[in-house]
């Protein structure tokens, strides 16, 4: 622990002044971000157009392509990050995140279903079928770690072998439809290609999970205390619990839905964050989420910017990113017990 | 005395009965399918030198698919049995040590960046891949006891970070179809060229398999024990960790990956025979080969006439196998 206190910087540093640098940071991101890709737009440039001058080429890129994407970066990356805190919290489980527990995967499944099965369906049902997707595989999860006590162990592993089953039914479905292949495939990696405002639209809802958040953050705090002292303090805890599982588990299905399974944010935003800003939700979360914000951000520009005109998907930067992450983390979690 | 007796009738009669099965396993294959087909004409395509439509059907697509199937299955299943008694841990596999992340990502990149490569020489480039994957997880997960969380988390890790690879391989390659149900696990459309590059890496690894079994046995004791009989204990975790690499690498590089294959055989084969390596080994790559036969049976008919690839299939039966062991507790009661 004491190795842990040196990375934390809220003693000397206020928490708001760490997050005020993470949104500026985010923000200089963005207009970088703004400017990759197979035409390159210098920044200068795109504070031009973003003034109202430059010229209607460059205009029509950025607000019909880049604006659009940047946008869904932003609200994906901090609500896969947020998801993963909010479970990382609430299961008191360091590993915990939306793609070990095989909720990234039942989302990903329900969503192959319908681009496979029903092409023509519109595309509101989309995040509608991810959501139901990740919401029955918690739902199994829940069923099968509550009757253990809630292990964490179990709950990873739990989580293992339900991932497995969606991605042989995802397998499965790609393989019977091959015409549409490139499609789920490139959204299996997850991928912000091709993606505007009619995805905007979708993910903007989102947002009025903003206010509830807050308001939960300090149940999330007593929580993570343990059930026994929650509920001496006075809260429903298990049902705190369901309802902060839930809204993990809507925005899971919603980032999932909108770009597809991009894997790691939920795990390695909430740790980082962790390091900087310390283990109070009230700070935790937002830190977070500008994190993963700003990762999504990174692989995103990474993905369009490393050799245009190809796209890496970001899904792909991520995971190259993140599983060494995850090992390292498993690694000195081993070291602390 | 007589317990004796009964023990080794009780291993015959398992022996028996687990080949019969598979010949019928093997006979029920090569008859079912697209196009029906009777058993004297399966007997007869064997000895006709102008075979009909039926018969070419048989000589050319069935018989090396089965004979695949077989062969597959007992290299998985082997490979998993003897992981789990070199790390001792029962959730050991090729499939969740990242053996198999690490062979298919190899493969694929070899195919997409040399596509005039040869298909054995593609057998080599799993080699090397299983081994990569295999060590990783291994590097990471062991040390201060290696838990279930911990290895099952370590291999999710790698197999997340190597997937992702090869699907982007996939993605910005052109033969993104072929790639991609050979990806899944799948023995449909084999030839007899690829039973020639998986039979002798096959034979020979499950021969040395068998000739190891004695000093397996040993080393599942425990390190010290196993030194303590005069066993040179690293040596033969190398010899055996080989052994796995050449086992499931070409299995890989035949029929894809093929998982779960290699966890469930050895727990069920165990349980059967018990805990003494010089039965475990014959017997799992018996149990290996019938279950994949049958799965690969079952897959054809999950969506007929469409063939499934039948690593659906094992992962459908094998991921609750996964659950069960994973709550049963923390090591091998040997």
């Amino acid at each position: 622990m004491k190795n842990k206190q040196k990375f934390m910087l809220q003693r000397n540093v206020h928490p708001n002044l760490i997050l005020l640098v993470l949104l500026i940071i985010i923000l200089i991101l963005s207009i970088i971000s703004l400017g990759l890709g197979a035409i390159y737009i210098t920044p200068s440039e795109i504070i031009q157009n973003l003034i109202g001058e430059g010229t209607s080429s460059q205009k029509f890129i950025l607000s019909n392509y880049r604006i659009p994407r940047i946008i869904i970066a932003i609200i994906v990356g901090s609500g896969l990050a947020t998801a993963g805190a909010i479970l990382q919290g609430i299961l008191r489980n360091p590993l915990a995140s939306p793609d070990v527990i095989g909720v990234t995967k039942g989302a990903g499944l329900a969503a192959v279903i319908i681009i496979v099965l029903f092409p023509a369906s519109p595309i509101i049902y989309l995040p509608l079928a991810a959501f139901i997707g990740a919401a029955i595989i918690a739902v199994i999860l829940m069923l099968f770690v509550y009757k253990k006590g809630a292990q964490p162990n179990t709950l990873a592993l739990v989580g293992i072998a339900l991932g497995a089953i969606c991605q042989a039914g995802i397998e499965y479905f790609m393989i019977k439809f091959p015409d549409d292949v490139s499609a789920t495939l490139l959204w299996l990696t997850g991928s912000l290609w091709a993606r505007g405002w009619d995805q905007v639209y979708i993910l903007l809802p989102c947002l009025i999970l903003i206010p509830l958040l807050i308001g939960l953050t300090s149940k999330l705090d007593i929580l993570s205390l343990g059930d026994d002292i929650a509920t001496g303090l006075g809260e429903r805890s298990k049902f705190l619990r369901y309802i902060l599982l839930g809204v993990s588990v809507v925005l899971i299905g919603v980032c999932v839905a909108t770009v597809g399974s991009i894997g790691f944010i939920g795990l390695i935003a909430p740790h980082i964050a962790r390091r900087i800003v310390g283990s109070k939700f009230k700070v935790l979360l937002p830190a977070s989420a500008l994190f993963g914000a700003i990762l999504l951000l990174v692989a995103d520009s990474l993905g369009r910017g490393l050799f245009p005109p190809i796209e890496i998907p970001a899904g792909i930067i991520t995971a190259v990113i993140g599983a060494p992450y995850f090992l390292y983390l498993l690694r000195s979690e081993r070291k602390k017990t | 005395m007589e317990s004796i007796v009964k023990a080794k009738v009780k291993i015959y009669s398992t022996a028996i009965t687990a080949i019969v099965l598979l010949m019928l396993g093997i006979i029920i294959s090569v008859s079912v399918g697209i196009a029906d087909i009777d058993l004297v004409m399966i007997l007869k395509s064997f000895f006709e030198i102008n075979p009909s439509k039926e018969q070419l059907i048989i000589q050319t697509l069935r018989l090396p698919r089965a004979i695949i199937g077989a062969l597959v299955g007992a290299n998985l299943a082997v490979a998993g049995a003897l992981m789990q008694a070199i790390t001792r841990n029962s959730l050991a596999s090729p499939q969740v040590f990242g053996v198999n992340a690490g062979a298919s990502f190899f493969i694929v990149t070899a195919f997409a960046l040399f596509p005039s490569l040869s298909s054995p020489s593609l057998v080599f480039s799993a080699f090397i891949g299983a081994a990569v994957g295999g060590i990783t997880v291994y590097s990471f997960a062991s040390g201060g006891g290696m838990t279930h969380v911990k290895l099952a988390l370590a291999g999710i890790a790698v197999h997340f970070l190597l997937s992702s690879l090869t699907q982007g391989i996939i993605i910005f390659s052109e033969q993104a179809k072929d790639v991609l149900y050979w990806l899944v696990g799948s023995i449909n459309g084999k030839s007899w060229t690829h039973v020639m590059i998986i039979l002798p890496w096959s034979i020979s690894g499950l021969f040395i398999a068998l000739l190891l079994s004695r000093s397996i046995s040993i080393l599942v004791l425990g390190e010290s024990t196993a030194q303590g009989l005069g066993q040179q204990v690293n040596r033969i975790r190398m010899l055996a960790g080989i052994l796995v690499i050449i086992l499931a690498g070409s299995s890989v590089a035949v029929a894809g990956p093929i998982g779960f294959v290699g966890l469930i055989i050895p727990h069920i084969v165990r349980r059967l025979v018990g805990g003494d390596y010089k039965r475990i080994i014959p017997f799992s790559a018996l149990f290996g080969a019938l279950l994949l036969v049958y799965a690969d049976i079952l897959a054809r008919f999950i969506a007929y006439p469409f063939e499934s690839p039948v690593g659906i299939v094992t992962a459908i039966i094998g991921a609750p196998f996964f659950l069960y062991l994973a709550k049963k507790g923390r090591n091998i009661k040997q």
